[in-house]
């Protein structure tokens, strides 16, 4: 991380930046988590320095506002799409490879052992990332469909994250699609092409449900059909 | 939550501001009425402190309230506690507030401001015991970085133009402006 920029976190955690250096800062964060820490670090002094200013409002605001949010809408939660298995663990690479090559020599075979097997190795990386972080909490729900998923979620990490290898197998023509609902709206999280992978999200807001679904081939708008499954990550 | 906060509010404690949230995010407006009356004092106070005029620091209350409505749902709980999430809210609508005014004021009489126009002592808004705990931890600050955080904090004012206000050099500003909220950050850690 670069020194210059980094010195400029107490001067954005105090809204001190112009909009152009505020921009570029912003930018330095998103690759910068230690920046992050800090920044919310500073952020939480300084609120903590703007109530010290505390004043009671005129009564007569309180009405303006709970009339003004009245004719407001809320905004869904924001989703953040599932993280796709770019980058397996290494090990995973290799158990695949020797896998291929049971394959050559026993049709199959290999294959099924690989995901008999209890160890995670097989899953995508942010998804075993959050199954061993060592705040994670973890269940295991059956599915409506006869099968079982373990979700984890990890506070630190602020993710969750389902591991799906015992979901039936579909048929080429479906798919299971995530979806976090809120307030009764259904938002698409993405789709699980990959069951061996198990899908890791950013941990809902409160109040989310995550569900999934069966959905044809490509996914859906909107779910199609009852869910096989729908926690409350905050429940886990 | 045991953030030793506000005393403004009912006898029975404050409300669990992140239950509240929570509340809010899902729609409850009865929530949001109590979320409102656990921190407008602290929203307001602060707005009145940036603007200075108590009826834009009505707007501004009113728009960090409507914004929180709004945005409950997407409110992250990992970017800091529901509290530092909305007097973040507020201070940076205060500022844009401000520097919407001063950039009109400046179109006006064209002139850069000169002077450095200072708080009002602090002793005359006494009002919450956090206040106590905070100007205890502010008195660590050397001059120079309490002079940085609070001409940005309160007045509104960029690195930038402190820097020109206290005739210093601008990294000086920048690096005594996070070492002083550093300071304050580890003295309240330490306060707790």
């Amino acid at each position: 991380m670069s020194t210059e920029l980094h010195t400029l976190s107490g001067a954005y955690a105090i809204d001190a930046l112009s909009a152009e250096e505020a921009e570029q800062f912003r930018r330095h964060l998103e690759e910068c988590p230690a920046c992050r820490d800090e920044v919310r670090e500073l952020r939480q002094a300084a609120a903590r320095m703007g109530a010290g200013e505390a004043v009671m409002p005129p009564s007569s605001l309180k009405a303006r506002v709970l009339a003004a949010a009245d004719q407001q809408p809320q905004l869904p939660p924001k989703v953040t799409p599932i993280e796709l298995a770019r980058s397996r663990r290494w090990t995973s690479r290799i158990a695949a490879a020797a896998a291929a090559v049971v394959l050559v020599v026993a049709a199959g075979f290999g294959i099924s052992q690989l995901q008999n097997s209890d160890d995670r190795s097989t899953l995508a990386q942010p998804v075993a990332q959050v199954f061993e972080a060592p705040d994670a909490h973890k269940a295991t729900v059956e599915t409506s469909n006869g099968g079982k998923v373990t979700v984890a979620t990890s506070r630190e990490l602020g993710k969750m994250a389902v591991e799906t290898k015992a979901l039936p197998r579909l048929s080429e023509k479906q798919v299971y699609q995530i979806w976090a609902i809120h307030d009764e709206t259904p938002v698409s999280a993405g789709l699980l092409e990959d069951t061996d992978d198990g899908a890791a999200m950013a941990m809902p807001s409160a109040g989310t449900q995550v569900a999934i679904t069966i959905e044809p081939a490509g996914g859906s708008q909107r779910p199609t059909s009852e869910p096989i499954i729908a926690v409350d990550p905050a429940s886990v | 939550m045991s953030e030793p906060g506000l005393r403004l509010v009912p006898a029975d404690g404050p409300a669990d501001v992140e239950a509240l949230m929570g509340r809010v995010a899902r729609g409850d407006a009865q929530a949001f009425a109590a979320l409102y009356d656990e921190l407008s004092p602290a929203v307001f106070g602060l707005a009145r402190r940036v603007v200075r005029d108590p009826a834009r620091a009505e707007d501004v209350t009113q728009e960090v309230f409507l914004e929180v409505w709004r945005k409950a749902a997407r409110y992250d709980s990992n970017l800091g506690r529901p509290k530092t999430w909305i007097m973040t809210i507020t201070h940076r609508r205060a500022v844009d507030a401000v520097r919407r005014g001063e950039s009109q004021k400046r179109q006006d009489d064209h002139g850069a401001p000169d002077e450095v126009i200072h708080d009002e002592p602090a002793d005359a808004v006494i009002r919450a015991e956090e206040h106590g705990a905070v100007r205890g931890c502010l008195e660590t600050l050397t001059d120079l970085q309490l002079e940085s955080v609070r001409l940005a904090y309160f007045n509104g004012y960029t690195y930038n133009e402190v820097a020109t206000l206290l005739d210093k050099p601008l990294p000086t500003i920048k690096t005594r402006m996070r070492d002083g909220l550093i300071r304050l950050r580890d003295c309240l850690e330490g306060a707790r």
